[in-house]
């Protein structure tokens, strides 16, 4: 049973305001609008990908590549210090006449290690920019959220976005043709 | 979204266009004057030839690969580009003729097994390694393999390309059936004849040595710089004013991918089969590379490291760069010429021991080859549409469009 819905009072702190959408497309305008109205705390929930909600919302383009980049270089250069390390410095060994840079020899582990960076760098700094692992999100509180994993097409504006307020928010959405729109407490 | 693609260019090649004919005459004032080069260095003449004829050839044979696996997946990404590769691939019975040199230049070319005395033990000139391949390396083996190669290139390169005017033509989806079945085994078939025709045409010129690696790198060599030449070929358009709305920004950035993509795939095998032979150690496998670090020929192959995968591969890792005019033609022409160099690297130390010593003959060669290789395809290329019309993925590759 969902009681968080009813039990909406002022001891709880207001997260935002949650609006439903018809369809892909109606999401897409909704975006377009809330772009215009100047809120940039928002985001929107969808089913499934949609093609050119990122344009909509006007996301800058994700920071992941530099991430990436830099654990890679972290990793190239990492690979390089740690054989050099062990095969000049720590423990020299003279192998059939080869140098002890053995340049050619490290380009497998210094591949291999750039990966392995450049991966982790990808997988966890994706978490990080996501704000990931967390254990609940308020907007789980919303009933009808649950639709957004089947056919529910959602906006919400964060109450912490500088223009906020709340039956401003309630209007514009209004003004986009929501179908429903609730208040999310945290 | 949902408007259909309208095609608002003209696609045929200007007819006035007098460029196969002015292409055909530098091709012939080069191979012309190469002749004279016969007379004065017939060593050096053959090794410049052999050079640029497995340069251009590796392209045609690079252009038909991508016609192939563009139909066997069918693929609609490149469907408004194809007609470029088409038309390299259909040239390539025509091309075989420009062999018959290299046959004629066996004995000094290959001088190692056709030398009947290498294979004879009571002879002083015996080669006992050579005498183990003389299964393989024969003079009438090599030229049926030759006649087989070209036979199989030629004829699947033409059906092709027939194929694709034909769908033009009539407008017959069916057709892309065939065209299908034209690439399915053939490809197969493609793999085998590639890697057989580097062992043949390459390797062979030092018989000793042997590398298992070595048809992939050749195919790996080829297939970058094709994309390169992809490249060069569409702003070539570009800047005559053809094709300008249909090859967009979308269709260019793919292009810039695919060099991207096969950049790191040819440092991955040429590196791969450098680092099996160095780490080894074995001596009759290292003496090749011995010999092309010699002197300054080591000056190629650290060139090849940093032009050739360093350059490419740090300036496209950017995906905005992979659509950059200037960077594109920029990275694109460095490849072109570091592909050159590379097989200059491969070949030329057979005869040039001790350091690079170009000559005139290698520009005449290139540019007399080059000019009657391009003159063969912008004849075909302006006898047609040059994209392929009709074809029932190019709305769907005219949609595509580049996302920022």
């Amino acid at each position: 049973m969902s009681t968080k819905e009813t039990m909406t009072n002022d001891s709880q702190e207001l997260y935002g305001i949650l609006a439903e959408f018809k369809n892909p497309k109606a999401l897409i305008d909704a975006s377009e609008k809330v772009v215009e109205a100047g809120y940039d705390k928002f985001d929107t929930y969808a089913p499934f990908p949609i093609h050119g909600i990122d344009k909509a919302m006007k996301l800058p383009k994700s920071k992941l590549g530099w991430i990436v980049l830099g654990h890679g270089l972290l990793g190239f250069s990492g690979a390089i210090a740690m054989m050099y390390f062990m095969s000049v410095i720590d423990y020299p060994i003279n192998i059939s006449g080869k140098p002890f840079f053995n340049a050619p020899a490290w380009v497998p582990i210094i591949f291999e290690l750039t990966v392995l960076l450049s991966a982790f760098g990808a997988v966890f700094g994706m978490f990080f920019l996501n704000g990931l692992p967390r254990l609940n999100h308020p907007l789980f509180n919303i009933e009808r959220f649950k639709k957004a994993t089947d056919d529910g097409f959602f906006v919400c504006i964060e109450a912490k976005d500088s223009k906020f307020q709340a039956d401003l928010v309630r209007k514009l959405f209004e003004e986009a043709g929501a179908t429903h729109i609730e208040e999310v407490y945290d | 979204m949902g408007h259909k693609p309208t095609i608002t260019d003209s696609l045929q090649f200007p007819a006035e266009s007098r460029l196969p004919q002015i292409l055909f005459g530098v091709g012939g004032a080069g191979l012309i004057t190469s002749v004279i080069g016969y007379f004065t260095d017939a060593d050096h003449f053959f090794f410049s030839y052999l050079v640029s004829f497995t340069f251009f050839t590796g392209i045609a044979l690079a252009s038909i690969f991508m016609v192939m696996f563009h139909h066997i997946t069918r693929s609609k990404w490149g469907v408004v580009v194809r007609r470029i590769p088409e038309t390299f691939g259909g040239n390539l019975w025509i091309w075989s003729i420009f062999f018959i040199p290299i046959l004629l230049g066996m004995d000094t070319l290959y001088h190692y097994w056709t030398n009947p005395l290498a294979f004879d033990p009571t002879s002083p000139e015996y080669d006992k390694i050579v005498a183990g391949k003389e299964a393989y390396l024969n003079v009438p083996f090599f030229i049926i393999r030759q006649v087989v190669y070209f036979a199989i290139w030629g004829y699947v390169g033409r059906r092709l390309y027939k194929a694709s005017i034909e769908l033009e033509k009539t407008g017959d989806w069916g057709i892309t059936t065939l065209m299908r079945k034209l690439s399915a085994f053939p490809i197969m078939l493609f793999a085998f004849t590639i890697a057989f025709a580097s062992f043949d045409w390459l390797m062979s010129l030092d018989p000793h040595w042997f590398s298992t690696m070595f048809g992939v790198y050749f195919f790996a060599i080829s297939f970058q710089s094709f994309w390169a030449i992809m490249i060069l070929m569409v702003y070539y358009l570009h800047s005559k004013g053809l094709l300008k709305n249909t090859i967009g920004q979308a269709h260019i950035y793919d292009l810039g991918a695919w060099l991207f993509a096969f950049t790191i795939f040819y440092a991955y095998i040429a590196f791969s089969q450098f680092m099996l032979i160095y780490y080894a150690n074995l001596p009759e496998e290292t003496l090749w590379y011995y010999h092309r670090m010699e002197g300054s020929w080591k000056y190629i192959l650290y060139g090849t490291l940093l032009c050739r995968f360093a350059l490419p591969f740090l300036v496209l890792l950017n995906r905005e760069q992979k659509h950059r005019k200037k960077v594109l033609i920029f990275v694109a022409s460095v490849v072109v010429i570091m592909h050159f160099l590379e097989l200059y690297w491969i070949a030329m130390p057979m005869l040039d021991k001790h350091g690079i010593e170009f000559t005139w003959m290698d520009i005449s060669i290139f540019v007399g080859l080059g000019g009657v290789f391009f003159g063969l395809f912008f004849r075909q290329f302006k006898k047609h549409s040059m994209i392929p019309e009709n074809d029932p993925k190019l709305e769907a590759c005219l949609e595509k469009s580049y996302h920022h």
